[in-house]
Order: C-alpha cells, then structure tokens, then sequence
C-alpha cells in the first residue's frame, strides 16, 4: 500500500523536477534571444538617427548650392550660371524631366511547385543591371529605380531580399525603373527577341513597359567628394 | 533494491518530464533569434554605410561653405568659385581625366584542355564586364573604364556580336578594367570568396586582379546627350 503512494509520489517529483529543470534552461534561451533582439533594436535606432543627420546634411547641401546659384544669376556671371547647370544635369545633380518610359518588374507571382529553385523566379541584381543596361545602350539618357537617380558610381546590389542602390538606399520589389529618353528605341531594344525581357519572361518574371510622355527622375543626393580620384592634365577647360 | 527501483522511477519520471517540456516548446515558441542575427548584419552594414555617406556629405558641405563665402567677397571671387564648383561636377560627371589608387583587372579566353567542351558558353561576356563594373562600384569606385572607355551614368557595355561595345565603341579582348577607389576595397569584393572573380577562374577564364598605387582612368570621350532631357522645375 505504502510502496505504491510512494512510487506515485516519486513520479509526481520527478516530473515536476524535470520540468522546472527545462523551464530554467528555457528563460537562458530566452534571455539570449532578447539580447538579440535587443541588439536589433538598438541598430535599428541608430540607422534611423544618422539618416536623420546625413538628411539635415543634405539639406544643407541644397541650400548652399541654391546661394551659390543666387549668386551666379547676376547678370555677370550668365554664362557661367548656364554652364554650372548643365554640368550638374550631366553629373546627375538636378531634377529632370522628358519623355521616356517606365518599366515595372516584380518577382514571379507562380505558386512554386516543389523541387522548383525558387531563386528563379526572383528578380536578382543582375537582372536589374541587364534591363538598365539594355535601356542605356539604346540612348537613355537618364535613369532612376524606386525614385533613386543612378549616376555614374551607382551600384545595384542585392543585399538578403534587398536592393541596396547608390551605396544606402533599401529597395524592395516591385521595382520601377524610368529613363528619358526616345521611347521607341528603348523599348523595341527591351522587346528585342531573345532579348532581355524575353529571358524574365521565361522565368514568369513579372513585368510591364509602359511609354511615357513626360517622366520625372530625382536628383541624386549622395555624397559628391571623392577621396581616391584626383583630376589630372589640363587646368580649366571648357 | 528499493532505492534503486526509486531511483530510476524518478529518473524515467524526471525525462518524462524534460521530453514533456522540449515538445511544449517546439509547438510553441517561433524562433526569433536565428532572423534577428541576419537582422543584426545587415543593419550594422547599413549603418557603416551611413556613417559613411554622412562624413562625405559633412565635407560637401565644407566644400560648398568655402565657395559660398569666397564668392560674397566680390565679383572675381564669385567667378573663380562657380568655376570650381563646376570643375568639381564635370570631374563627377566623368568628363576629367583622373588619377589615383586602385586596382586594375585584366580578363582574357584562356583555351583549356579541361575547359568545358563549348568554349564559347564560357567566354567573357557582356554580363560578366556589367557584374564586374557593378562589384566595383559597390566596393566604392570613384571612376571606372573598360579597355580605356569611362564608364559614366549612361555607358553600356553591350554585345554586338561578336564583339562588345562600351559607350558605342567596339572593344575587344583582353578586357581590362580599371578602377580608382580604395584599392582593397576593390580587390576584396572582387576576389570574395565564392565571388564573380572566382566563378569566372572556374571557368577557364584568365582573371589577374593588380593592386595599383596610380591607375588612370580617362574622361568621358563622347558629347553627354540630353536631347530629350530638360531641368525640371516644380510645378511643371
């Protein structure tokens, strides 16, 4: 009698026992797993605060160009202030506007079959890079994706399911890149058999080319100074 | 003999319940910490970058205090900082020659034993310059070229078969690209472990990647085109 309340007992302890023992080993985990967490949170706070402060620089930047500009519009100074600005619209410096077309690409919308790769129906950076690159070799004369203006130093790379453009700017599908430029040539050159948009559709790449009478592109905004690169040759020419 | 027979009941019991609790937790509890690890990486990139782009711009805006307070000094001084001002964009336009540090990557067929049986599949290609350019960009390259060509905002480089243009100029093999930047900024994302410089060795093609104290990359040949562009200006 004794004996089996006893080994009743012993097994009511024991799993209690085990229990809390897993219990304790759990709240480490979890204090780990907050770290972590806690550690995202803190980046994540401090990439907001410097990109409120390199905005506020940007500002800056804006405003000093636009005293500079003030300056040079006196009369004497015409020619320089027409050549200041068309050097700027050729580095990538100013709005500008034309007609041009706007291409919309997304990743594919197929449910994935299994054994499917699905990294083949994502859209990658290269993609991107063949599709602006198409747009360029047929006389774009300008070009943005997501609003971000690419200039001559401009990257496009996927970092995990991003885009990283212009060394900081996130991007997330879809992705709409605008050119200025002659509509006709640009989107024959993407509509080129077996060309680049041939090779997304294979893929189920979701995409759309549309003709614009007038497109939009920003400004780029990033930093200007080089560190490495220094002019060599002739002093001013123009 | 008894305490044994309780001791193991315990011990069974004491599993029973570990393995009661581990199945609890499974079924329960999602796993955080894996993603915020990747999460942590790519924020600590991002803020490097940032920090990066903020101390550049901090020097523009020295840069553009100077001009501003040389050009209120007179009417001589205005002229001579607007020509800097646009000095310092036709150089980020690409229309200067430039020099400096950097890396200087040259890409040649090799014809193999062991190369693949088409050799033409894994020859250098369009993409392959585009990738590469782009590598370097990321790394931070100031001004590029390919075979000479400057490589600015609207360059292709684009295969007309059978050779590839840059900037509507035929180039041919063998490919060098130069790039001015921190030279082992450069070199390491290309040479990354797994990265395109490797993909490309793996294919037969011969790839020497220099780290230079000067490269030169020259300007921009052609007339930049704006045919179809205009200055947009709000309310348009």
């Amino acid at each position: 009698m004794t004996g089996k309340k006893s080994y009743v007992a012993l097994v009511v302890v024991g799993l209690l026992l085990g229990l809390m023992l897993s219990m304790q080993f759990r709240v480490t985990r979890e204090n780990t797993a907050n770290m972590s967490v806690e550690r995202v949170r803190q980046l994540a706070s401090e990439v907001e605060q410097t990109a409120l402060k390199r905005d506020t620089l940007r500002d800056r930047i804006d405003e000093l160009r636009k005293e500079l500009d003030e300056i040079a519009a006196l009369a004497r100074h015409d020619r320089l202030r027409g050549e200041l600005e068309l050097v700027r619209m050729r580095a990538g410096l100013l709005p500008v506007t034309g007609p041009g077309i706007e291409v919309t690409l997304n990743d594919s919308a197929l449910p994935l079959q299994p054994g499917q790769n699905p990294n083949w129906y994502i859209l990658h950076d290269e993609d991107l890079l063949m599709v602006l690159n198409e747009l360029k070799a047929a006389g774009a004369e300008a070009v943005a994706i997501n609003g971000e203006r690419l200039v001559s130093t401009s990257e496009v790379r996927c970092i995990g399911p991003a885009v990283l453009v212009n060394k900081t700017k996130r991007l997330s599908p879809p992705y709409v890149i605008t050119a200025v430029g002659y509509s006709e040539t640009m989107i024959s050159a993407l509509k080129m058999r077996g060309g680049v948009l041939d090779t997304l559709e294979y893929r189920n790449i979701q995409f759309s080319v549309k003709k614009l009478n007038k497109v939009v592109l920003p400004a780029y905004t990033g930093p200007t100074g080089w560190r490495y690169a220094q002019r060599v040759g002739e002093g001013v020419t123009h | 003999m008894k305490g044994m027979k309780h001791g193991s009941i315990v011990l069974v019991a004491i599993i029973l319940g570990v393995l009661l609790a581990l199945q609890f937790r499974v079924s329960s509890e999602p796993q955080p910490a894996v993603a915020s690890g990747e999460r942590a990486r790519e924020l600590t990139n991002e803020l490097s970058e940032l920090r990066k782009e903020k101390q550049s711009l901090a020097l523009d805006v020295a840069d553009l205090e100077e001009r501003v307070m040389t050009a209120r000094q007179g009417i001589g001084q205005a002229e001579a900082a607007i020509i800097n001002e646009i000095e310092k964009h036709r150089v980020l336009a690409g229309l200067t020659d430039v020099a400096g540090p950097g890396v200087e990557i040259i890409l040649q067929n090799v014809r193999r034993s062991e190369q693949p049986a088409d050799a033409a599949v894994f020859s250098i290609r369009d993409e392959e310059l585009v990738m590469l350019v782009n590598e370097l960009r990321g790394a931070g390259a100031e001004a590029i070229a390919v075979n000479g060509q400057r490589i600015i905002s609207t360059s292709e480089i684009r295969l007309a078969f059978p050779f590839i243009n840059v900037n509507l100029i035929r180039i041919s093999p063998p490919y060098t690209v130069s790039a001015i930047g921190d030279p082992e900024a450069l070199r390491n994302m290309v040479e990354l472990s797994g990265g395109l410089v490797e993909i490309l060795r793996d294919w037969g093609i011969d790839v020497q990647v220099e780290v230079l104290d000067e490269v030169i990359v020259p300007a921009y040949q052609g007339t930049i085109r704006l045919e179809y562009t205009s200055l947009y200006k709000e309310g348009d």
